[in-house]
């Protein structure tokens, strides 16, 4: 048996347990209502569901160009310039270990309960990572191949162009899997805490009321959308980094994407 | 018919390849001291000839070829190749071959030798076609749409070559190109090396640190002291060629090969 087909058990039996469990009795439906019935409550709810995931996908992709487009730019401006380099990146650093979620309620009050609060928070959450991973994947490219074009005659805007910019996609990729996913964990987290619309929103909401069917459908859109981006950034990344030889751009990166900072 | 028999030009103009170096000196800078690197070196070198360059660690062997290459420029003297100075890499005059890892990971090996060409906005069919004549003339017909991680160490550094040679410039330098290649492999790419040398007629600098591959390769063999690099000898190696594993154990070899290493161990 290979490893795909196993791992595609391993999903179909975890699926199968989350629908016997609770139906045989083992689970109270509280705890963990079945499959069936998570998904029946979405569908039957299906308008606020799309309403919610509207709202929640909204303020993802704005945040998302925040803090992609932000991390990317300045993490190769301060990657390539040593001095802004030893003056910001320490700072960066730390700010990055800090629990970021703690200025969640500041930015409620400086921006209200909508969508901006979500908007600034998730952008910084995301851009932070980025920044560091671009930066640190600017340094880290060889020398020795800038070297090599100058001796062929490359121009500045040459070596920038066809010698940093295509060897710094790997690690700008790896940059942007970790951002987009804390951007995501950034919305939900901010619409579970105060808010009045979103996926997170209704979570907290059905929560408070024990009406697990309609939290776990809430959980299940939140699953779905980090699964469709997953998948997204995988693709950009067989694409663009086809050169690299299985250990950054191949199965090794959902390592460095599961890495998170203090919430 | 010899009408300008008795006519002698002041300067005849210098066949493509020759290479000329006068008084060349190089000093780096510190924030404490100023270390002489290169002092007064003078070397000329006729076209189609492989010299090679030896000398122990931080004899400036290594920044010689980068002023030959235009990658860094001598603070005394003059380096002239096709009897004009060297003031900037000029990849119509000069090819350099790196250590190993110097190949775009995420170009083809052909797309890798268009490399230079596609600087230039040399059309694309062109590019190709060269890229095409260049990769056959190192030995890799039909490799030509692998990545490099999908080639050997011995096949990147035959792209290498092709890429260094793409423009079919005059003179060739090669800083430690089979450093990092296991000495089987290292063995294959002297003799591949002297036969794509042989087809074109190139003047080649190549810096080792292996005496054997100095020896065996050259027809000429520079050796240098350490900081301030100069050189201290001049051997010419007259075995004849195509050279031969079997002369490696030869007298002749071995008295070459003790006479550089005598340099060396003086210095170092």
């Amino acid at each position: 048996m290979t490893t795909t087909t196993l791992r595609r058990l391993i999903v179909l039996g975890l699926i199968a347990l989350w629908e016997m469990l609770p139906r045989s009795g083992l689970v109270p439906e509280l705890f963990l209502p079945s499959l069936s019935s998570t998904l029946v409550a979405g569908w039957n709810e299906a308008g606020e569901y799309g309403q919610a995931l509207t709202v929640t996908l909204y303020e993802v992709a704005i945040s998302m160009i925040f803090a992609c487009g932000g991390g990317i730019l300045l993490g190769a401006i301060v990657g390539s310039l040593p001095r802004p380099r030893i003056l910001i990146m320490p700072m960066v650093s730390s700010l990055y270990a800090v629990p970021l979620v703690i200025l969640y309620p500041v930015f409620t009050v400086w921006l209200g309960i909508g969508s901006e609060s979500k908007i600034a928070f998730a952008s910084i959450y995301g851009f932070l990572p980025t920044m560091l991973a671009t930066s640190a994947g600017i340094q880290t490219i060889d020398p020795q191949l800038l070297l090599a074009a100058r001796s062929m005659g490359a121009t500045l805007s040459q070596r920038l162009l066809r010698v940093v910019l295509p060897a710094a996609i790997p690690t700008v990729l790896s940059g942007l899997r970790v951002g987009g996913a804390l951007v995501i964990v950034g919305v939900v987290v901010s619409e579970m805490l105060i808010s009045s619309a979103g996926i997170g929103y209704l979570i907290s909401r059905y929560r408070t009321i024990l009406d697990s069917p309609h939290v776990f459908a809430g959980v299940l859109s939140v699953l779905a959308m980090a699964i469709v981006f997953n998948a997204a950034i995988r693709s950009i990344e067989r694409k663009a980094a086809i050169w690299q030889t299985g250990t950054r751009g191949g199965r090794d990166t959902t390592a460095a994407a599961n890495l998170q900072p203090a919430t | 018919m010899q009408p300008l028999a008795n006519i002698t030009p002041l300067k005849p103009a210098p066949r493509a390849g020759t290479i000329e170096l006068r008084g060349v000196g190089q000093v780096f800078r510190t924030a404490t001291q100023d270390v002489t690197a290169l002092d007064d070196v003078s070397l000329d070198i006729r076209p189609g000839r492989f010299v090679v360059l030896v000398g122990p660690s931080g004899c400036g062997k290594s920044t010689l070829l980068m002023m030959l290459a235009g990658l860094r420029q001598q603070t005394s003297g003059t380096v002239t190749i096709n009897g004009a100075p060297i003031l900037q890499p000029d990849p119509n005059r000069v090819g350099v071959v790196f250590q190993e890892p110097s190949l775009f990971p995420w170009l083809t090996a052909e797309q890798n030798v268009e490399f230079p060409l596609a600087l230039r906005g040399t059309p694309k069919s062109e590019r190709r076609a060269r890229a095409e004549e260049a990769l056959k003339l190192v030995g890799l017909d039909g490799f030509g749409k692998r990545h490099p991680h999908e080639l050997s160490g011995g096949m990147k550094q035959r792209v290498s070559i092709a890429r260094g040679l793409v423009q079919d410039p005059p003179v060739l330098l090669m800083d430690e190109p089979f450093a990092a290649l296991d000495e089987q492999t290292r063995m294959t790419m002297g003799d591949e090396l002297l036969r794509i040398w042989a087809a074109t007629g190139k003047t080649v600098v190549f810096v080792t640190h292996s005496l054997t591959e100095a020896v065996y390769l050259a027809d000429e063999v520079v050796v240098m002291s350490a900081r301030p690099g100069r050189i201290v000898d001049q051997l010419q190696v007259s075995l004849p060629r195509p050279r031969t594993y079997e002369m490696l154990s030869g007298d002749a070899f071995g008295a070459l090969r003790e006479r550089i290493w005598r340099h060396i161990r003086k210095s170092a």
